[in-house]
């Protein structure tokens, strides 16, 4: 019932919309009017991790997944139906086609009413059967209530051998970021092996220095001190920042944030420590900071004064 | 003819090349460091829990562990927290999803070590061991009962009321059933949401207190759960020695090079670090879905969820006046945070199987096949990067992980 009055509420003031499903360089894109996310189909029973943009191999167990480029979008209500393709017009069929069915309810074979999914989009669907299908998502901006879709046929079962070429190209250009991506090309062209750079790791750790690091940029010099000397694995410590000018006056007064992470890792730090006092001379107090594996962290530094703001990163190797 | 011979020797060396036992080399001093890092000996000591003022007490323990082994504490009176925290498996119950009243979210993980972690749960979404206890109770697929129940279970035993009040003196008087409504499981609902809030807010309070107590004094019985050692102790002890005999007898070369990849080329002490083999952290390592279900979101969920538990560190039923909080007030959300569950102990893992957090993946050759394929995520993306281990190597590093496991007969719970 919800799903009817959704559809009859909401079709109407869509006409104006546009948006679908295209590959992007190596990316499949769903654009739900100008809102953009990842999108990504996969069939886990039959083909595990293998993605699908659109036509999917056979009727089975299918995740729709839509991880949005638009934060937007994770504050937005999204609906995502499903429906057999009664349009004749295949892989041609636009919203225009889609709004002339009269009873969408009668051939809608998956349906989820609208949701707010702050993180990631997903919908889990086991297609009975074979054949031509048509994937419509709206978005329902909450603050005027207008609606944005996209509207993209697929085909269940997919045999077309029109699309091979493509394909293959698709599949050589993954293969080739995967191996950029893994290093395995870095590697096989004579990068060292990651148990190589564990090792160095660990060795270098003990040779960090013991009590502060000093890092600058535009002059200005921040130094920390770990209260337990080197920052300590998996446990929840204190720093405190020395933060001087290039004259080696201290900094007072100053806006502090901090980032980081292991740049090697593509992560951030698993706490999100914050300076929680000024202590004077330069000295800030900065709680929160955790470290849970060893290797190369990053931590950034942004001062702001009134006379602007310094970046400063502080590398360590722990 | 000639030419085949020829092929047939060279296949043959090339076969004896391969499969010849190469012995390993000896431990160098920064090895030794790694690796002493990874034994229980350098388990520091139990940190403090000031949000539970019993955590340390015996007596607490005591009726924690009576507690936790007490099926009343149920909706049907047949299942307590052992029907999944199983002891013979190591606190684990061997199924893919843990059976209570009905089937759970998530793989049953061990509580064995899980005092020294600030989270519980796959997902992180309690920062105890006493709030986490009191989850399960109200589970509608695992203990499915209410805290009203509970109180009445150790309000109604004549021993568990004296062992409640010697720790935390009287309890709270709920014979009156128009005051305090009795509203039998399966776990929390509207019947539940409506007789709690025909409740005053004083009742609810004292309530509220008394239910943490019970989560208190079963998280005391829950800290006394530490591992014990293992063959693998023992082998790094004897390589710190620099006892050649002792490390021949304790470990065979397989497990020796398991023990190098393990913290060399498989990159496995990333996460799996410090003597309880885990660094508690969240990480998301693109394990498929659970066949039929969405795409676990884990962390990025838990962390609203333990924000918002109003039996938090930071909430009014903890016992620290000072709220020492660090690990909630700092603790990290955001996107980043998709798809990432909690590092399990690597400690018994021979014996904790189905593995990952909803038991997608059966068996430990399993597993290391998906971490050295390291592929993309459903929803996220994977840290781990691709191992290039080849089979042998995965056989080495599954013979190292079978080396973890303590005897049972060595817990100091063996005879429960």
């Amino acid at each position: 019932m919800f799903a009817i009055c959704i559809i009859s509420g909401v079709v109407p003031q869509i006409a104006a919309a546009h948006g679908g499903v295209v590959q992007e360089d190596d990316l499949c894109i769903i654009k739900v009017d100008y809102l953009r996310a990842h999108f990504k189909v996969y069939q886990p029973r039959i083909s595990g991790h293998e993605q699908f943009c659109e036509d999917l191999p056979a009727a089975s167990e299918s995740v729709f997944v839509m991880e949005y480029q638009h934060d937007a979008l994770g504050s937005m209500p999204i609906d995502f139906r499903i429906i057999r393709d009664v349009t004749g017009k295949g892989r041609f069929a636009r919203l225009e086609d889609v709004e002339r069915i009269d009873d969408l309810d009668s051939v809608t074979v998956f349906y989820q009413a609208a949701v707010t999914e702050p993180d990631v989009f997903s919908v889990i669907y086991e297609f009975s059967e074979e054949g031509d299908f048509i994937g419509i998502v709206s978005a329902i901006r909450p603050d005027t209530n207008k609606v944005y879709a996209a509207v993209f046929p697929f085909e269940v079962g997919f045999t077309g051998v029109g699309y091979w070429p493509f394909f293959i190209v698709v599949l050589l250009l993954l293969q080739l970021q995967y191996l950029l991506m893994s290093g395995r090309l870095k590697r096989w062209m004579g990068g060292r092996s990651p148990g190589v750079i564990a090792c160095l790791c660990v060795c270098t750790l003990l040779l960090t220095p013991e009590d502060s690091t000093l890092a600058d940029e535009d002059g200005l010099r921040v130094t920390y001190t770990s209260p337990s000397g080197v920052p300590e694995i998996n446990r929840i410590h204190s720093w405190i920042l020395h933060v001087e000018s290039a004259d080696g006056l201290p900094v007072e007064n100053a806006e502090i944030e901090i980032s980081g992470g292991m740049p090697e890792h593509d992560h951030g730090l698993p706490t999100q420590p914050r300076v929680t006092e000024e202590i004077g001379n330069g000295n800030y107090r900065l709680d929160g900071m955790r470290f849970h594996m060893r290797g190369y962290w990053e931590i950034t530094v942004t001062v702001v004064t009134e006379e602007g703001s310094s970046v400063v990163v502080i590398p360590l190797q722990l | 003819m000639q030419f085949a011979a020829v092929i047939v020797v060279v296949a043959a060396i090339v076969a004896w090349w391969q499969s010849r036992a190469v012995e390993p080399p000896l431990w160098t001093e920064a090895e030794i460091d790694v690796l002493q890092s990874l034994v229980l000996e350098s388990l520091p000591a139990l940190p403090p829990d000031p949000s539970n003022a019993v955590a340390d007490d015996p007596r607490a323990a005591e009726l924690g562990e009576r507690l936790f082994f007490d099926p009343r504490m149920s909706a049907n009176g047949g299942i307590s927290c052992a029907t999944c925290h199983q002891p013979a498996r190591y606190f684990t119950d061997g199924l893919r999803k843990g059976q209570g009243l009905g089937t759970s979210k998530r793989n049953t993980p061990s509580i064995i070590g899980t005092a020294y972690s600030p989270w519980m749960y796959w997902d992180g979404r309690r920062d105890s061991q006493w709030s986490q206890a009191l989850s399960p109770l109200e589970d509608p697929n695992e203990q499915g009962t209410n805290r009203l129940h509970v109180v009445r279970v150790v309000a109604g035993d004549e021993s568990y009321r004296r062992q409640y009040q010697d720790l935390f003196g009287p309890l709270p008087n709920v014979d009156d059933t128009a005051r305090f409504p009795d509203v039998t499981g399966p776990g929390l609902g509207p019947d539940w949401d409506a007789a709690w809030s025909s409740m005053t807010e004083e009742d609810r309070v004292s309530v509220n207190i008394t239910f943490a107590n019970v989560g208190k004094v079963v998280a005391a019985f829950e800290r006394t759960l530490i591992p014990g050692a293992s063959r693998f102790d023992d082998y790094v002890r004897a390589v710190a020695a620099g006892d050649l005999q002792d490390q021949m007898a304790l470990f065979n070369d397989d497990e020796v090079w398991g023990l190098r990849l393990f913290i060399g080329k498989a990159d496995c002490t990333q996460c799996h670090n410090g003597p309880l083999l885990t660094n508690n952290e969240f990480h998301n390592t693109g394990v498929l879905n659970s066949p039929g279900e969405l795409p676990d979101k884990g962390r990025a969920v838990g962390v609203r969820e333990v924000l918002v538990d109003p039996f938090n560190c930071l909430g009014d039923y903890g016992d620290d006046p000072l709220r020492q909080c660090a690990e909630l007030m700092f603790v990290r959300t955001g996107s980043e945070l998709v798809g990432t569950v909690r590092t399990p102990s690597l400690r018994n893992v021979e014996k904790t199987a189905p593995y990952m957090h909803k038991g997608q993946v059966a068996t430990l050759a399993e597993a290391l096949r998906h971490y050295n394929d390291a592929p993309e995520a459903m929803v996220g993306h994977n840290e781990a990067k691709p191992l290039g281990l080849n089979s042998r190597e995965l056989r080495q590093l599954e013979a190292l992980l079978k080396t973890l496991t303590t005897p049972v007969d060595e817990h100091q719970f063996d005879s429960m």
